[in-house]
């Protein structure tokens, strides 16, 4: 069967494989003995394991680990009370959430992107999503509209970034110790603006949130319907966002210059391109898009601020783009799968307990991996993190 | 445009250095080995005291422009630290321990003094300080930059509560140094994790640090959460871990223990200060990490591994931020639980720590000391709340910090004092200065 | 061809700190011919043509382009009128495809806001065919030869639509397969009304691509020459030529044994091609080994495998009788080796680190200086201090960073170090670059003093002069391999011609 596959194609159908052994287990085909996952991962690790052979080593070993986890997940889900697999593996409920965590996470990854391609490295998201955050909801609440509270982030984030820029980019400071002390400021500021106009009260509870959108007509779709019938107008600006940055960054000629500066930007100064500038626009932007992050969160998810409400998801945001190569579609897809297993962390609470918490340290233990270049390595732009002197 | 010749030795044909065709993949940010030895040479205490002085300037701006009054929020800091009781000279004494003799002493040691009550929570907080701020400070003299000290904290104090919880039988020596050796062999083990990847595969290592962090983090949420394998056994709806037994609490020297007295960590701080000075200047490892950190081709060429010596200084690095964290316990917090977890910055505060103190011992122990009083003199239990709400204040020492890593991190203002320096004091700096190893 | 020039360079001076890069150099290009730029390195001929791109701006002297006269304040007005460079290093896009990195900053758009990429496919083939080359333009630049790679500037100069090409030691990196297709498409170019200046050091070379020759040797113009007439031997003595020679006084060497033995070497470089090729040679006690050849011929890396930082892919090194090969650096210093290297600010030395403390750098964990572990400052210092007044290093004492040192007294603190150790065989490479005349004669009698001790000397350098008077033999390097051995008494024009791969009888294989 194997000869008229080439080796990817037989990689990919071993993750595939992998996948359904897994999914075997679960609702709603609730398959319940064991040899059925393991009909499935068996042929999965094989799979795997001729790619590597042929050469495909980064897909071969993803479709192994896939055959092999997926059975053995497979086989634990078999041994699991039925009960618990319906309530911790309900789609809806799960997709839902996973939507609703990721969107942050991909504001900040897309804004990153930007950056870490024009060269200069982004630590600070964090702080320029908790910029957003709090920003968004003093000026929805003060201006007593949620676009204007967007506008009022849009525009803290971008200076916060302005900062980190001017220190990065014109005074060739070390761009990580810019970008922690940008989180240190965030905290900072937002904290004590925050006590010092909200302090005693707190949030009124009636701020002006981010509207959900509802479409009506596809409720009846099994799955999707629910799923996607309801989500808030931000998680929509999210997929747009994602293809717009696509577009921009891989079809548009100042797409092209702003990689060319982050992979070579004397190549670039050579033909023209101003790197100052371009360093300067892609930084501003991802303050502005780490800041959108931030609002979603707290004047479309929340409804409210509290001190530090990111709690580290500007940090996750890098962690997926860093997973997803520095691309847009990747770092969605790695955001997926950390809201995904964040999702699934509070659904496990249930059966588990306390040991779900451990779920959410997974993003950044495969990001670790990521970046070990165990699957393959992740590499940044050429010149990320560099200062660059203009000669 | 460039009025230099090309390759640095005066050859004039080689064109101007460019950024090679192909960069080297994984060289993730600019040399730290650079700015760090810009720093050395930059020297002395008047420009991390002029970046200090304009952190808090800058503070003190935003205090202003909401309502507050600057300089009376200062003094009630500077007051509520503690640091005051210096300036209280007079007739005292002091007991020797052990024995009942008094001896003249000129301050106030009096544990009923408010302002050595004050001091005295200070200095505790110096001493984590301290030892925050030379994991950061060990790593940056190898040239790596080591983020991941709050990790390596956490991993201090889970290890240093797991030993201090348990075993209460065991003598009060041992049960001490059990702790203290094992939470500081795995704060050096977290760290040496990175150390190792960078090595190994070049994975840089403030992004391997970071992620680390929190890894330790959750790790830390999960081990003291609800049904947690180290929560307390006695009370299982509070997410909080046991208390230290008392055969594995460190002794007392000032102050009343019940009240959260300083305790001898303090002098193992002083310690580990003077073994950082010694480590790096007078070992044959503190040569290696110093040359790699300065300049690792030309370390190579001499035959020094640039690997080992990562792995080396991060797990150095690792096992100072793990003492911190088990020195912590056994000294005077004795449990720690999901919230302390989440909300503890002090490895994150040590960064600035060791940025502000150039990396130096010296430097390390007046800005530990001076982050300490900023953090506690702001803090809830000490600061007059008419002049600023507390939870302004925590704040207000954020922002602080924030500042002071922005200009530590810029080198133009340090520039811009140098050359300033050179302006007043012409003469005296035409001499050669000492080098940067005979500190 | 049309004699009217094209292009005209009056009297252009140009001055570094302690160099004259330039000294009133006269050049014309006319339309449609080749012009070779002939010289050493350091001869300033890099120097000239960056000014004429924009690179650098000149003291003195006036550029005309079509009998207008214009100044360039960047490569960006160079570009408007018509000159198009294609530099030694590079400035390409690894991880860009051919096309993106030619239409860079200038791309086509669809609607504006859209890169055209068909579009500029298309017009890239258009030119790559009306030119006669042969690319692929989605092929990415790091996975396309070196050699396309270069096709790749040249289209990028004519993409915008230069008339003028400047090509800096372009076959530099070209195996003589990739050089043959490269004179090709300049011939090419040339038939298209094209003027070419070819900057380069290989006579041989030149003999076969130039219409005129301008050698330039010293930051001055020696002489323009038509091809016709020129020989190699005439084009090594204008360009080598010198009146004074500086000679060391030494007794004549009389070698013992085999001290460094090496045999068929064979190392890759950096981009995984072979850059020594099957070398082979000896070094004995009492004698000083002399390696010239034009940089970039496998020196670096032959030097690299010798004291043990890059592993050779093929054959022996032995110091001694013991074998080396595959031992690291630190083994190689402890077999007997010492090493002076290339770059003594990068390599040399770690200039924040005090003089005392670099003069340690291979014994710091050795007694005296350490026990259990720990560095007794007192005892380097005063060795330091011993080393210090015995090589009459100047500018500071033990303690003093080697930073704050001049460049020669931080290479006799190098050398000082080096030789100090008592090395069986020590390796300079480029001992004296960068250094006033004292110095290089420190160096001179410093090197000459090992090999009258009976050690034995290694010495690889760039400068002819210091090769013929300091080596008792001399090997010339080129392409990777050893292609001659020389007596001392040898001419410089024939060892240029051996150093720039004339006079072997077979062609390039």
């Amino acid at each position: 069967m194997w000869r008229g596959l080439t080796p990817r194609e037989t990689a990919s159908l071993g993750i595939v494989l992998g996948c359904l052994a897994f999914l075997l287990a679960l609702p709603p085909i609730t398959a319940r003995a064991p040899w059925w996952p393991a009909l499935a991962g068996i042929p999965a690790v094989g799979a795997g394991i001729w790619a590597v052979t042929s050469g495909v080593k980064r897909l071969g070993w993803l479709a192994v680990a896939a055959g092999i986890l997926g059975t053995a997940l497979g086989v634990l889900a078999t041994n699991t009370s039925s009960s618990n697999l319906d309530y911790v593996v309900s789609w809806t409920p799960l997709f839902t959430a996973m939507l609703a965590f990721a969107t942050p996470l991909t504001f900040a990854a897309i804004g990153g992107m930007f950056s870490e391609r024009s060269g200069v490295v982004n630590i600070g998201l964090e702080g320029m999503m908790l910029t957003g955050a709090f920003f968004a909801v003093l000026g929805a609440d003060k201006l007593g509209n949620w676009a204007l509270g967007l506008l009022c982030a849009l525009i803290a984030g971008g200076v916060a970034a302005l900062i980190h820029a001017f220190v990065s980019i014109h005074l060739r400071a070390d761009q990580i110790v810019s970008g922690t002390a940008i989180n240190f400021l965030a905290l900072g500021v937002t904290g004590y603006f925050f006590i010092q106009v909200y302090g005693d009260q707190g949030v009124p509870g009636s701020i002006p949130r981010v509207p959900t959108v509802n479409l009506n007509a596809i409720d009846g779709i099994p799955l999707i319907g629910p799923v996607f019938g309801h989500l808030n107008l931000m998680i929509w600006l999210t997929f747009l966002t994602l293809i717009v940055s696509y577009v921009v960054m891989f079809r548009t000629p100042i797409g092209l210059r702003i990689r060319s500066v982050g992979e070579h930007p004397r190549a670039a100064d050579t033909v023209g391109i101003s790197v100052y500038k371009i360093r300067y626009a892609a930084v501003i932007l991802s303050g502005m898009l780490a800041a959108l992050g931030g609002a979603y969160l707290s004047i479309g998810f929340v409804g409210s601020f509290n001190e530090n409400m990111t709690a580290g998801r500007g940090f996750i945001g890098l962690a997926a783009l860093i997973f997803g190569n520095w691309r847009p579609f990747g770092a969605f897809a790695a955001a997926l799968l950390f809201g995904f297993s964040t999702a699934l962390s509070f659904r496990l609470a249930q059966p588990w307990g306390n040991a779900a918490v451990l779920f959410q340290a997974l993003p950044y233990v495969l990001t670790l991996i990521a970046v070990a270049g165990v699957i393959g390595r992740s590499i940044p732009p050429a010149a990320s993190g560099r200062p660059y002197r203009k000669q | 445009m460039s009025s230099e010749p090309g390759g640095g030795n005066g050859d004039l044909d080689t064109p101007p250095p460019s950024e090679p065709l192909g960069a080297d993949p994984t060289a993730y940010a600019p040399s730290v080995g650079e700015r760090l030895a810009f720093y050395e040479r930059a020297g002395g205490i008047v420009t991390p005291v002029i970046t200090a002085v304009f952190a808090f300037f800058m503070g003190g701006l935003v205090v202003l422009a909401t309502g507050h009054n600057p300089w009376k929020v200062y003094q009630g800091i500077f007051t509520g630290s503690g640091l005051n009781w210096f300036f209280h000279f007079g007739n005292f004494s002091i007991t020797i321990p052990g024995t009942d003799h008094h001896v003249w002493f000129w301050w106030n040691t009096s544990i009923q003094n408010n302002a050595a009550y004050n001091l005295q929570q200070t200095l505790l907080l110096t001493t984590t300080l301290i030892l925050t701020g030379l994991a950061v400070a060990f790593a940056f003299r190898c040239g790596l930059f080591n983020i991941g000290g709050q990790g390596q904290y956490l991993i201090g104090v889970i290890t240093g509560l797991w030993i201090g919880t348990s075993l209460p039988h065991l003598a009060r020596g041992p049960h001490i140094l059990l702790a203290i050796v094992v939470a500081s062999v795995c704060g050096a083990v977290w760290a040496a994790i990175a150390g190792l990847l960078k090595a190994l595969t070049g994975a840089h290592e403030v992004i391997t640090t970071i992620m680390l962090n929190w890894i330790a983090y959750w790790i830390g949420s999960y081990l003291f959460g609800q049904g947690g394998p180290l929560q307390n056994s006695t009370n299982a709806s509070l997410p909080v871990s046991n208390t230290v037994v008392d055969s594995a609490k460190l002794p007392v020297f000032w102050g009343n223990p019940v009240l959260q007295g300083l305790h001898i960590g303090f002098f193992i701080a002083i310690g580990a200060l003077v073994a950082f000075w010694f480590v790096l200047n007078r070992t044959t490892l503190g040569y290696e990490v110093r040359a790699v950190g300065f300049n690792p081709e030309a370390a190579r060429y001499g035959g020094i591994s640039v690997a080992r010596n990562y792995v080396v200084a991060m797990a150095i690095s690792g096992g100072f931020a793990g003492l911190a964290g088990v020195l912590d316990m056994l000294g005077y917090q004795y449990r720690f639980g999901v919230l302390d977890v989440q909300t503890s910055q002090l490895g994150f505060i040590g960064i600035a720590v060791a940025l502000l103190g150039r990396n130096k011992a010296v430097g390390v122990a007046l800005s530990a000391l001076l982050f300490a009083a900023l953090l506690y003199g702001t803090s809830s239990r000490s600061i007059d709340q008419t002049v600023l709400k507390p939870e302004l204040a925590g704040n207000l020492t954020l922002m602080i910090q924030a500042l002071v890593l922005l200009f530590v991190g810029a080198d133009v203002l340090i520039i811009a004092v140098w050359r300033w320096r050179r302006r007043l004091l012409p003469g005296r700096l035409r001499r050669t200065q000492p080098a940067a190893g005979a500190d | 061809m049309d004699a009217a020039p094209v292009l005209e360079l009056r009297g252009i001076t140009k001055q570094f700190p302690g160099v004259l890069a330039n000294d009133h150099v006269d050049f014309d290009l006319r339309r449609g011919e080749v012009h070779a730029l002939l010289g050493e390195n350091g001869a300033g001929k890099s120097t000239l043509m960056n000014i004429l791109y924009g690179l650098y701006s000149a003291d003195e002297g006036e550029i005309i382009v079509n009998g207008k006269t214009v100044a360039f304040s960047s490569p960006h007005d160079a570009i408007d009128q018509g000159i198009g460079m294609v530099h030694q290093h590079f400035m390409l896009i690894p991880v860009m495809t051919v096309t993106e990195n030619i239409v860079l900053a200038s791309e086509p758009t669809k609607g504006r806001v859209f890169l055209d990429y068909a579009g500029a496919r298309k017009r890239v083939e258009e030119i790559s065919q009306r030119f006669g080359f042969a690319i692929e333009p989605d092929a990415r630049i790091q996975d396309i030869t070196v050699g396309q790679q270069q096709r790749v500037e040249i289209l990028k100069a004519l993409y915008r639509d230069a008339d003028i090409l400047i090509l800096d030691e372009p076959t530099a990196v070209l195996t003589p397969q990739e050089a043959a297709e490269l004179f090709a498409i300049l011939e090419g170019l040339v038939h298209e009304g094209m003027s070419i200046i070819f900057i380069s050091h290989k006579l041989n070379e030149v003999l076969e691509i130039a219409d005129r020759i301008t050698v330039l040797r010293r930051g001055k113009r020696i002489d323009t020459i038509p091809r016709e007439g020129a020989t190699e031997a005439s084009l090594a003595r204008s360009m080598v030529g010198r009146e004074v020679l500086l000679r060391v006084d030494k007794k004549p060497a009389s070698p013992g044994a085999t001290l460094m033995h090496v045999e068929d070497l064979r190392v890759f470089d950096d981009r995984r091609l072979e850059a020594v090729r099957g070398v082979s040679f000896d070094v004995r006690a009492g004698e000083i080994v002399g390696i010239a050849g034009v940089d970039g011929n496998g020196q670096t890396e032959l030097i690299d495998a010798l004291t043990g930082l890059r592993r050779p892919s093929g054959g022996r090194i032995e110091i001694e009788g013991h074998d080396l090969t595959n031992s690291n650096a630190d083994a190689h210093l402890e077999a007997g080796l010492g090493h002076i290297p290339e770059d003594r600010q990068r390599r040399g030395l770690v200039l924040e680190f005090s003089l005392a403390e670099n003069l340690v750098l291979h014994d710091y964990d050795k007694e005296p200086y350490s026990r259990f572990g720990t560095i007794s400052p007192r005892r380097i210092v005063s060795r330091a201090r011993r080393l210090l007044s015995d090589y009459d290093v100047r500018g500071g004492g033990p303690r003093t960073p080697a930073a704050a040192l001049s460049g020669g007294n931080q290479q006799k603190v190098v050398v000082a170090r080096e030789v100090s150790r008592n090395p069986r065989v020590l390796i300079a490479a480029q001992p004296t670059r960068g250094l006033d005349v004292g110095a290089i004669e420190f160096v001179h009698r410093q090197l000459v003093a090992e090999r009258d001790t009976g050690r034995g000397v290694l010495l690889v350098s760039l400068e002819l002069e210091e090769i013929l008077s300091l080596s008792d033999r001399i090997l010339v390097i080129y392409e990777g391999r050893i292609v001659g051995e020389f007596s001392p008494d040898v001419t410089e024009e024939e060892l240029g011609i051996a150093m720039t791969g004339g006079g072997r009888e077979e062609a390039a294989a």
